[in-house]
């Protein structure tokens, strides 16, 4: 069996491998030395291997909690089945990583890559360094005393063209992603020549700018920012990421819940009692909610300082000459690289709390094209700077938008129809017809809560109004909005997709009306302005993106 | 990738309007109607769509097998009634509706303008545009319709898509945007 699919391996090799491969630095490396033959990974993949298989075991957990609970009342009837049982499962595990380790080969030949995986689904994938639009190391903590990487390749084209090598040595992943990257500009600087001569470029003078630009790549490399843990800290109490948490936890609710009760119980508090409203003074009962609400927050902002820490330890955002390299992770080391042409919008994002601490989420966007194929570890696409100082964010602002005036352009609100439309219109009479049902059934006293929340909302939609602007600029387009926070969006208007310009029947009697534009991170809407000023928004970037003909990637 | 930042209009731009001479601005947009046979065939898709349901409510109420409570009975009549009503209002919000979806082709975008009480306007320029698609139900082939999507790098949420096209008309856009000199041309 094996020798059968060695030869037929050797029999691809021969068939496939150009003769004449230019590797101009690749063949030099002396741990990896015939890259351009199929090769086998580090047996550490193997590790990656068992932990995806893992993570894939609890992200299916619904569908397999049957199989469990009926087999855990058989092991309970035959405790002596459980030995075998685990053994094979376990053995089934091992087999299965091993034949996944077995059949995971790469090669490189000619400036491509080719990567063939699975056991039963055979992959393969071949992928010209020139297609290749991002290229990612990620560093599992289990790889780390060991030195190795993955490489994670990222296209243009859909999420399921996209390729990883899940085991390479760092330093080799290293100079790999170099060569890709800088095939790559290679590629796009060939382009604009391309028209005057081709010919020029023959061979030699290729891989001399091929080093070139390698040497260069390394060279420039600058650190914009970085993160202390004080920082993160900050980032984890204004960024409250328990939900996630918590939704994870969901299915744990009651043995939870217990849990606490009976930790309660053994302090010698009796908590069920405590929390029996009846016999007790108000101010009592007051005080216990507040204890508890201010408990609950407490392990709340801890969890979210540890997810903070856990996914931003050690941050730096760098750059390099048209590129912006964003390294973080405690446990996995995370490195996610962005060319500068590839970015799409700029979200510079206050919560309340952030304003009180004078912070600022700084987000530079890409395309969301990609977004389907969700990865442990998150935040893919984006690059985020969590928690930096206004200084600090206007001077990166600055650095990837020149001559733009986030922070300075006036911007201009929108219309008081936006207050009349969403109070008078439509929380209104929702309001008043819930009270006249409340009223109808005789319980009066739930108007006690739905005029609290009739004032809630209100005021919500009053600051919501009160935020949203838009300006631009010959530029850019910027966007206000938030309701207690307050985010800002920055786009260079040649970046639009698409747009959209709405108007209800009766913001067409006052002139009114509202526009969208999609980009490739996403959509914007700026509600509720001027006719004149919507057509002048949507044909100006019509205008724009079809007069300048720049590529939005 | 080009360093210039300026907004200069190149002196050979143009967006006029495919069929008449007008200021490239959305407002004074040149819209064609989609074909009048998407009216008609929705109207009696609606219709017996209407029918086909009040049949099963009144087959329900009145058939042989089991019997109802006179209280089910009676519950099954009127959701039968309110289906008819429901229909009805729908066949005549969407005849109305119908007439009024407009599509403009222009040098270089395309709009889509649709709605009766809250109306928009679609515009994708086909610069940005990453494939066409004509997609054609079982009753479009029928009556010789077609539907156009187009996608763009905004994602599948935003796919712009008109319906009710004759299918050369249809194909004969698909063919404009295809061999429009600007796509291909991002990379």
């Amino acid at each position: 069996m094996d020798k059968q699919i060695d030869a037929s391996i050797n029999e691809l090799d021969t068939a496939f491998t150009p003769e004449d491969i230019v590797e101009p630095s690749l063949n030099n490396t002396t741990e990896e030395q015939n890259v351009n033959q199929w090769q086998r990974i580090s047996p550490i993949a193997m590790v990656y291997f068992v932990i995806k298989f893992i993570y894939a075991l609890f992200g299916n957990v619904i569908y397999i909690a049957p199989a469990i609970l009926v087999g855990y009342k058989q092991i309970l009837a035959n405790p002596h089945i459980w030995l075998p049982v685990a053994v094979v499962v376990l053995a089934l595990i091992a087999l299965g990583t091993f034949l996944n380790f077995y059949f995971f080969q790469y090669r490189l030949t000619d400036d491509h890559i080719e990567i063939r995986s699975g056991v039963f689904a055979k992959k393969h994938v071949n992928l010209p360094f020139t297609r290749i639009q991002n290229v990612k190391l990620e560093q599992p903590i289990y790889y780390r005393p060991f030195n190795y990487t993955c490489l994670q390749l990222d296209t243009a084209g859909s999420a399921k063209q996209e390729a990883k090598v899940v085991a390479l040595k760092v330093e080799f992943a290293e100079q790999l992603k170099k060569e890709i990257l800088a095939s790559h500009k290679l590629a796009t600087a060939n382009e604009s020549i391309l028209n005057d001569n081709i010919s020029a470029l023959d061979s030699n003078t290729s891989e001399q700018s091929i080093n070139q630009s390698v040497e260069k790549i390394s060279e420039n490399e600058v650190v914009l920012n970085r993160r202390s843990v004080k920082d993160l800290v900050i980032h984890g109490l204004t960024n409250n990421r328990i939900w996630i948490f918590i939704g994870g936890m969901a299915p744990f609710f009651e043995q939870i819940g217990r849990g606490i009760v009976d930790f309660f119980n053994a302090l010698g508090i009796d908590i069920e009692n405590l929390l029996t409203i009846a016999d007790k003074p108000w101010w009592q009962i007051g005080l216990y909610a507040l204890t508890l609400t201010f408990l609950v927050m407490l392990a709340i902002s801890l969890f979210s300082v540890a997810g903070s820490i856990i996914s931003f330890y050690n941050y730096t955002l760098s750059k390099t000459a048209d590129r912006y390299i964003r390294r973080s992770g405690l446990l996995t080391k995370h490195e996610v690289s962005m060319r500068l042409s590839r970015l799409q919008m700029v979200v510079r994002q206050q919560d309340w709390l952030d304003l009180l601490l004078k912070r600022i989420n700084l987000k530079f966007e890409q395309s969301n094209a990609n977004m389907q194929d969700f990865q442990p570890g998150a935040q893919n696409n984006k690059i985020i700077v969590p928690s930096i100082k206004p200084e600090q964010c206007q001077e990166l602002i600055a650095d990837v938008y020149p001559k733009n005036q986030l922070m300075t352009i006036d911007y201009q609100g929108i219309s008081k129809h936006f207050l009349i439309r969403n109070i008078l219109y439509i929380i209104t009479p929702l309001v008043l017809s819930l009270s006249a049902f409340v009223l109808f059934i005789d319980k009066a006293i739930a108007l006690y809560v739905i005029v609290p929340v009739f004032a809630l909302l209100s005021v919500m939609v009053i600051f919501r109004w009160l935020r949203w602007g838009f300006a631009s600029d010959e530029n850019y387009l910027y966007i206000r909005k938030g309701m207690f926070g307050v985010d800002y969006y920055c786009f260079p208007r040649y970046k639009v997709q698409q747009t959209t310009f709405k108007q209800s029947w009766f913001l067409r009697k006052r002139q009114l009306a509202s526009v969208r534009f999609v980009l490739a991170a996403g959509g914007q809407n700026i509600p509720f302005i001027p006719q004149v000023q919507a057509y002048q928004l949507i044909d100006n970037a019509l205008f724009e993106v079809e007069s300048t003909r720049k590529s939005w990637m | 990738m080009t360093t210039q930042t300026s907004v200069q209009p190149p002196t050979d731009f143009s967006n006029k309007t495919l069929t008449t001479d007008a200021l490239p601005s959305l407002e004074n947009l040149e819209q064609q109607a989609i074909s009048p046979i998407y009216a008609k065939a929705n109207r009696y898709i609606n219709l017996f769509g209407t029918l086909i349901l009040m049949l099963v409510g009144l087959a329900i109420s009145y058939q042989p097998f089991f019997d109802l409570s006179d209280f089910a009975r009676n519950i099954f009549i009127y959701i039968t009634w309110g289906i008819a009503a429901l229909g009805l209002l729908i066949t005549l919000y969407e005849a109305k509706a119908d007439q009024q979806k407009l599509y403009a082709l222009r040098e270089k975008d395309i709009s889509y303008t649709s709605g009766l009480i809250f109306r928009k306007t679609v515009s994708q320029p086909i610069l940005r545009v990453q494939h066409v698609e004509l997609k054609r139900g079982p009753i479009d082939r029928k009556i010789g319709l077609a539907k156009l999507q187009v996608f763009s790098a905004g994602g599948a949420m935003h796919t712009f898509e008109i319906p009710g096209l004759l299918l050369e008309e249809a194909e004969s856009i698909r063919q404009f945007i295809l061999s429009h000199k600007d796509t291909n041309h991002h990379g």
